[in-house]
C-alpha cells in the first residue's frame, strides 16, 4: 500500500512513530535505517537513523539479515513468523517473538528504492502456543498412562452413553467374553448376562442413566469357556453441571470366588441354626461376658418366652426359685474362671411344669474373640426312671438280704435240734432195746435222714456264707498249696473209696483270687469227683491247672465216675438243690455253689460228660461264657 | 419404674479430673431427675444401671447414647420394674490418686460397693455382677494391668 508513494506527511508519521507494531524503513543499497518508530527503537536501539541495518542490527535475528540483500535484489516480500529476538546479553526473561514482514518500496523510477520492516510482538501469542504445546504433550502422557493403567488392572472398564449405547470397553472385556475385537458392544452385552440376572440389570442400568446416578450392582456375565461368572458392576456419571451426565464410566470386577464364598458361609451359618432350630433342646451362646446372645427356637417354645423376654441372663429365672442363686453364682464364677459350667437344675416348662435339666456349657476360643455355648438337656424322664429303679434295687437287696439271713438263722438254729434229735436218737438206741429186724433198718433209715438233715443244713450255711464273703481281698495264691490243704481234709472219703488223685498245676501255679472263695470251688469239685464215683472202678481224679493260648488261667477236675446228662455243656446252669443223681446222698447244693461264685467274679464254668464214663469241669476264671 | 443396664467404651481414658466431674454433675443431674443406680468404670470399659420414671430414663439413655465421650454403647436391658432397688446414685472405680476420693459422696472403691439389693430379681442381680466383672475383671480389688477389652454382642 506504500508502494510508489513518498514518505507520509508529519501527522501520518506521527501516527506511525505511535503504532504499537515496529515500522522501520530501510533505504538505498546499504539498507540504512530510515524512518524508525518508538516500537522498533526498542528492537533495534537508539539512534538507528541513518545507519546500515549491517552494522547496526540490534536485536533482530541474524536469519532475517542474511535474507535482506536477496529481498532488496529480487523484490518479493519476505515474512518471517515468531522470530526469536535476543537482547545482548541474552536474559531469557526478555525474549520475545516477533512477526517480521519485509516489504520492498520502488522510487518514482519504479527502482527499488528501500524495504519496509514492520515488526509485530506475537510473544504472549507464542507463548500461548508454547503452553498449549505443552498441554498437549502432558495430556498425551497422562492418556497414554490411562491406557496401561486400564488395560493391565485386572478389571473390565466401560463407558457407556447416555442412550445406553456402550462406547468403550478395555480390552479385558474381550479377553473375559471371548468376543472378537469387532463385536458390537452395545448389542453383544446384554446376551452375555444370566438370563436370571439380564431383565434387573438393564432395569437398573436404565434408571440410573434415567436420574443420572451411578449403579452398584452384581451379576452372572458369560465368561469365554461358556461359564458364568458372578462380576460386581459399578459406574458413576461424568458431570459437568449444569449439563445432565452424557457418559457414564464403570469398572467390573470379578467377585466370583467372594460370592461363592459368602454364599457358602451364609449356608453354612443357616444350616447350623437350622440345626440349633430343629434339635428339641434348649440351646444357647453367650459372649465372653457371659451375656447370652442367642437360644435356639426349642428355648423359646419350651419356656413360652420371647428371646427380649429371656434377655441376656433371664434363662435363671426358669429355673426352680430355690436354685436360681446357687446356678448364678456358679454362672459368674464360670466367666470369671472360664470353666465349663455344669448342673442340674429344674427348668420351668411354660405349663408351669418344673423338669429336671442338665446344663452345661463350654468356651470356645475361636481366634480372639471367646464365646460361651451351651445346651439344657431334658434329664427328667430319665431321673424318674432312676429313682424307680433305684427303689426297686433297694428293695430287692433288702429281701436278698433278709433272705440269706433269714436261711443262715434258719440252717443254724436248726443245726441244734438236729444235734440234740442226733443225740436223744443215740442214747434211744443206745438203752432201748429192739427184737424186730424191721425195726433195726428202720433205725438204719433214721440215722442215715438225720446225716442228710445235718449236711442240707451245713451246706445251706456254707452258701450263704460264701454270698457274703464275695468281697473277700483278692490275693495272688498258690494253686499247690490250697490242693494239698483241701485233698488233706478229702482224705478219710477218698482211702474209704481207694481214689487216685493226680495233681497237676506247675503250668499255672498262682492265681489271683479270694482263698475262701477257691477252697471251696476246689472243695466242691473233688468231693463230688469222689461221691459220683463209678461203683465198678476206683476213682481216678485229675486236677490240672493250665493257661489258654490266650492266657487265661483254667483249673480243670477230670473224672472217671458216673457222668451227667447236660443239655448245654458249654453253658450249664446249675440250680439250687436240683440233684442228678438222686440215688446218692447229697444235697444239690454244691455245683450250684461252683458257679455263683465263678461267675461272681467274672469267670465261667464248662462241663464235658458222658455217661458212665466220667465228667471233666472246667472254671474259666477270669473270662465270662 | 423402669431400669436400664448398658455398656460401653470410653473414646479416650477418662483422668481422675474427668471422673470427679463426672460423678458430682450426675450426683446433681440424677438427684433432680429422680435416677439412682450406679455406675462401674475401670480402664476405659463403662457400665451403669440406672433406674427411674420411664420417660426420665428413656431420655437420659438417649443423652447418654449420644455422648461423645464413649462409644459402641450396648443396651443389655430395658424392662419395667416394680419398684426401686438403688437409694441413690453412685460410682465404683479406680482413681489413680485414691487421697482425694475418700471422702467424696457417691464414691466407692470397686471392691468396696456394697452388696447388691435384695429386692433386684436373681436374673438381674446375676446381670449386674456379669457387667462389674466384665469392668473389673475377676479381681476387683487391683486394676486390671492390661484392660481386657469388652466384647459386644451382635
Amino acid at each position: 500500500m506504500l508502494r510508489g508513494s513518498r514518505m507520509p506527511n508529519i501527522p501520518f508519521s506521527q501516527l506511525l512513530r505511535q503504532l504499537p507494531a515496529g515500522v522501520a524503513t530501510l533505504e538505498g543499497p546499504e539498507l540504512r535505517f530510515g524512518f524508525v518508530n518508538e516500537a522498533m527503537r526498542a528492537l533495534v536501539g537508539e539512534n538507528a537513523e541513518g545507519q546500515p541495518i549491517a552494522q547496526h542490527p540490534g536485536q533482530l535475528p541474524t536469519a532475517l539479515l542474511d535474507v535482506l540483500p536477496q529481498v532488496y535484489a529480487t523484490g518479493k516480500p519476505y515474512t518471517a513468523k515468531a522470530c526469536l529476538c535476543t537482547p545482548q546479553p541474552a536474559a531469557k526473561q526478555d525474549c520475545r517473538y516477533f512477526d517480521l514482514a519485509l516489504e520492498p518500496y520502488s522510487d518514482e523510477q519504479d527502482q527499488p528504492a528501500g524495504l519496509l520492516l514492520l515488526a509485530i510482538d506475537v510473544s504472549e501469542q507464542e507463548a500461548a502456543r508454547q503452553q498449549a504445546h505443552e498441554l498437549a504433550l502432558v495430556t498425551r502422557h497422562l492418556d497414554a498412562r490411562l491406557r496401561v493403567l486400564t488395560e493391565t488392572a485386572p478389571l473390565i472398564t466401560y463407558t457407556s452413553d447416555a442412550q445406553g449405547r456402550c462406547i468403550y470397553a478395555s480390552p479385558q472385556w474381550y479377553r473375559f467374553t471371548g468376543q472378537p475385537p469387532t463385536a458390537d458392544l452395545t448389542a453383544i452385552w446384554p446376551l452375555l448376562i444370566h438370563p436370571e440376572d439380564r431383565l434387573r440389570v438393564l432395569y437398573e442400568a436404565e434408571t440410573a442413566r434415567r436420574t443420572g446416578t451411578g449403579w452398584n450392582y452384581e451379576y452372572r456375565l458369560r465368561r469365554f469357556d461358556g461359564q458364568y461368572r458372578w462380576v460386581l458392576s459399578r459406574a458413576l456419571p461424568e458431570v459437568h453441571p449444569p449439563d445432565p451426565p452424557v457418559y457414564w464410566h464403570g469398572a467390573l470386577t470379578e467377585v466370583h470366588d467372594q460370592r461363592e464364598l459368602a454364599d457358602a458361609l451364609r449356608r453354612g451359618e443357616a444350616e447350623l441354626r437350622f440345626l440349633a432350630d430343629s434339635i428339641p433342646e434348649l440351646i444357647w451362646t453367650a459372649t465372653a461376658e457371659g451375656f447370652i446372645d442367642y437360644y435356639n427356637r426349642y428355648t423359646t417354645d419350651y419356656s413360652g418366652l420371647t428371646k427380649d423376654e429371656l434377655g441376656p441372663t433371664g434363662w435363671v429365672s426358669l429355673l426352680h426359685p430355690s436354685e436360681q442363686a446357687e446356678a448364678a453364682r456358679r454362672w459368674v464364677q464360670c466367666v470369671a474362671s472360664g470353666e465349663a459350667y455344669e448342673g442340674e437344675y429344674r427348668m420351668r416348662r411354660l405349663d408351669g411344669a418344673y423338669r429336671w435339666h442338665i446344663i452345661r456349657a463350654r468356651q470356645l476360643a475361636d481366634g480372639a474373640v471367646l464365646r460361651w455355648f451351651g445346651a439344657c438337656t431334658d434329664v427328667h424322664d430319665q431321673n424318674l426312671l432312676r429313682q424307680v429303679l433305684q427303689t426297686q434295687y433297694d428293695e430287692l437287696a433288702r429281701a436278698h438280704h433278709d433272705l440269706d439271713t433269714f436261711v443262715y438263722a434258719a440252717s443254724h438254729d436248726l443245726r441244734q435240734p438236729a444235734l440234740n434229735l442226733r443225740g436223744l436218737f443215740d442214747e434211744l438206741r443206745r438203752t432201748a432195746t429192739f427184737t424186730d429186724p424191721e425195726q433195726a433198718l428202720l433205725l438204719g433209715m433214721v440215722d442215715g435222714a438225720l446225716t442228710q438233715f445235718d449236711n442240707t443244713l451245713h451246706d445251706l450255711a456254707v452258701t450263704v456264707q460264701t454270698q457274703r464273703a464275695q468281697q473277700d481281698p483278692v490275693e495272688v495264691l498258690d494253686l499247690g498249696l490250697i490242693l494239698e490243704e483241701v485233698l488233706l481234709g478229702l482224705r478219710p472219703q477218698a482211702i474209704q473209696r481207694e481214689a487216685v488223685l493226680d495233681v497237676d498245676v506247675a503250668e499255672a501255679p498262682g492265681l489271683v483270687y479270694g482263698r475262701a472263695n477257691l477252697r471251696s470251688v476246689v472243695h466242691n469239685l473233688v468231693s463230688n469227683a469222689l461221691k459220683f464215683a463209678h461203683p465198678g472202678r476206683p476213682p481216678h481224679i485229675r486236677l490240672r491247672s493250665y493257661h489258654t493260648p490266650d492266657g487265661e488261667p483254667v483249673f480243670e477236675v477230670q473224672d472217671n465216675g458216673l457222668g451227667m446228662e447236660m443239655a448245654d455243656s458249654s453253658n450249664p446252669v446249675f440250680q439250687l438243690f436240683v440233684r442228678q443223681h438222686s440215688h446218692i446222698e447229697g444235697t444239690g447244693v454244691g455245683l450250684y455253689l461252683v458257679q455263683r461264685i465263678v461267675r461272681s467274679h467274672g469267670g465261667h464254668v464248662k462241663v464235658a460228660s458222658t455217661l458212665g464214663e466220667g465228667t471233666t469241669f472246667s472254671i474259666y476264671w477270669t473270662r465270662p461264657a | 419404674m423402669k431400669h436400664i443396664v448398658y455398656i460401653s467404651r470410653a473414646v479416650r481414658p477418662l483422668s481422675d479430673r474427668d471422673l470427679e466431674e463426672l460423678l458430682t454433675q450426675s450426683r446433681r443431674d440424677n438427684a433432680r431427675n429422680g435416677i439412682t443406680g450406679v455406675l462401674f468404670y475401670s480402664h476405659g470399659n463403662i457400665a451403669q444401671l440406672f433406674e427411674g420414671e420411664p420417660a426420665i430414663a428413656d431420655s437420659l439413655f438417649e443423652r447418654i447414647a449420644r455422648d461423645g465421650r464413649h462409644s459402641h454403647v450396648h443396651k443389655l436391658i430395658d424392662r419395667p420394674i416394680a419398684a426401686r432397688s438403688f437409694t441413690g446414685w453412685s460410682m465404683a472405680f479406680h482413681p489413680l490418686e485414691p487421697a482425694g476420693f475418700a471422702t467424696l459422696e457417691g464414691f466407692f472403691l470397686p471392691h468396696h460397693v456394697p452388696a447388691l439389693p435384695e429386692t433386684l430379681s436373681i436374673a438381674d442381680a446375676m446381670l449386674v455382677e456379669l457387667v462389674r466383672l466384665a469392668v473389673f475383671g475377676a479381681d476387683p480389688t487391683q486394676p486390671p494391668q492390661a484392660a481386657p477389652p469388652v466384647q459386644l454382642g451382635s
